[in-house]
């Protein structure tokens, strides 16, 4: 008799066979090592995901959901699309401000250039037209020790 | 409780929240869609009370958050769904009478991040068994497939599950 379908192994550890199918299962165990080994893995994993724990909804959820009825609960393609315009709204805003960071400066530069100004300023002041040695007498010579 | 022995959608919330969320986070691997599904959920559950005929009331509840998991699923194809792992802050241990050997090895995240892994395809058949505790009949029902179709996913989504448990460490 030719082996039975390798599915038949979960429906066997889930109770979901016949009689029939329950015997030709129990049969291959007891001649199949291969079985077996996979009947153990197949045991194992299911009891890992049978003992995972209960994932609980975040504090006040549902009481925020009686609260408010569930009526009154914003469906959720509402909701994403909300989302989605906030998002569009937020993304529009922020190339705005790229834009006018990136183009604006142009628009203001100081004219004259001040580095221009100051220097023209500085020789219009200094009567001998050498604006740094015009600044040296506003001060008394400093006298070190007596 | 209503006249005819049917629950109100509150009392759905309040006794059954737990289920339908723990069923919703296994399906969609994490928190924001679970709450997401519960929403829509409750609101099914709301609209479908009226013409619910008494039987297992789980089984009916684990049936309406698949088919809203699976209209989301068939809506975001695009965007894979990604799963985030459990905050242990807000994991309790499982209910009395399960095996809690997950929870006790601290192996809780890698499990779920192996089960968000398998195509809904196969994730959808194993947690209806293995979570929510439905029938093969029930699944069937619910996936509207052929029994012997849930048994093959069944099988190959915990070979799978298998795989990807000994490729992370998890087992060997």
């Amino acid at each position: 008799m030719s082996a039975p379908p390798e599915d038949l192994l979960s429906a066997y550890l889930d109770d979901e066979l016949d009689a029939g199918e329950r015997a030709r299962v129990e049969r291959q165990l007891e001649e199949s090592a291969e079985w077996r080994e996979l009947h153990r893995e197949l045991r194992e994993t299911r009891e890992l995901l049978r003992g995972l724990p209960i994932r609980d909804a975040p504090a006040g959820f549902f009481d925020g959901l009686l609260e408010r009825g569930v009526t009154g609960a914003v469906p959720i393609d509402a909701k994403r699309r909300r989302t989605r315009i906030v998002s569009w709204v937020a993304g529009g805003a922020a190339a705005a401000a790229i834009v006018a960071v990136v183009l604006v400066p142009g628009q203001t530069r100081v004219k004259p250039a001040v580095a221009t100004f100051v220097s023209s300023h500085a020789a219009r002041s200094s009567v001998s037209e050498e604006p740094v040695s015009e600044l040296a007498p506003v001060a008394g010579p400093v006298r070190l020790g007596r | 409780m209503t006249t005819d022995g049917v629950p109100s959608w509150e009392e759905v919330a309040r006794d059954h929240g737990r289920f339908l969320y723990n069923v919703a986070y296994r399906l969609s691997g994490n928190d924001d869609d679970a709450r997401d599904l519960v929403q829509e959920s409750l609101l099914r559950v709301r609209r479908g009370l009226e013409t619910y005929q008494p039987g297992s009331f789980e089984g009916w509840l684990a049936r309406i958050v698949t088919n809203v998991f699976l209209d989301e699923v068939r809506r975001k194809r695009r965007r894979p769904v990604q799963a985030l792992p459990d905050d242990p802050d807000r994991v309790l241990p499982a209910m009395a009478g399960a095996d809690d050997a997950a929870a006790a090895a601290g192996l809780s995240a890698e499990i779920q991040e192996a089960l968000a892994g398998l195509p809904e395809e196969f994730r959808v058949p194993v947690v209806l068994r293995d979570v929510a505790d439905q029938t093969y009949e029930d699944i069937a029902g619910t996936l509207g497939v052929p029994v012997g179709t849930v048994r093959s996913r069944l099988h190959r989504g915990r070979r799978m599950l298998r795989a990807a448990l000994v490729e992370s460490g998890v087992v060997q």
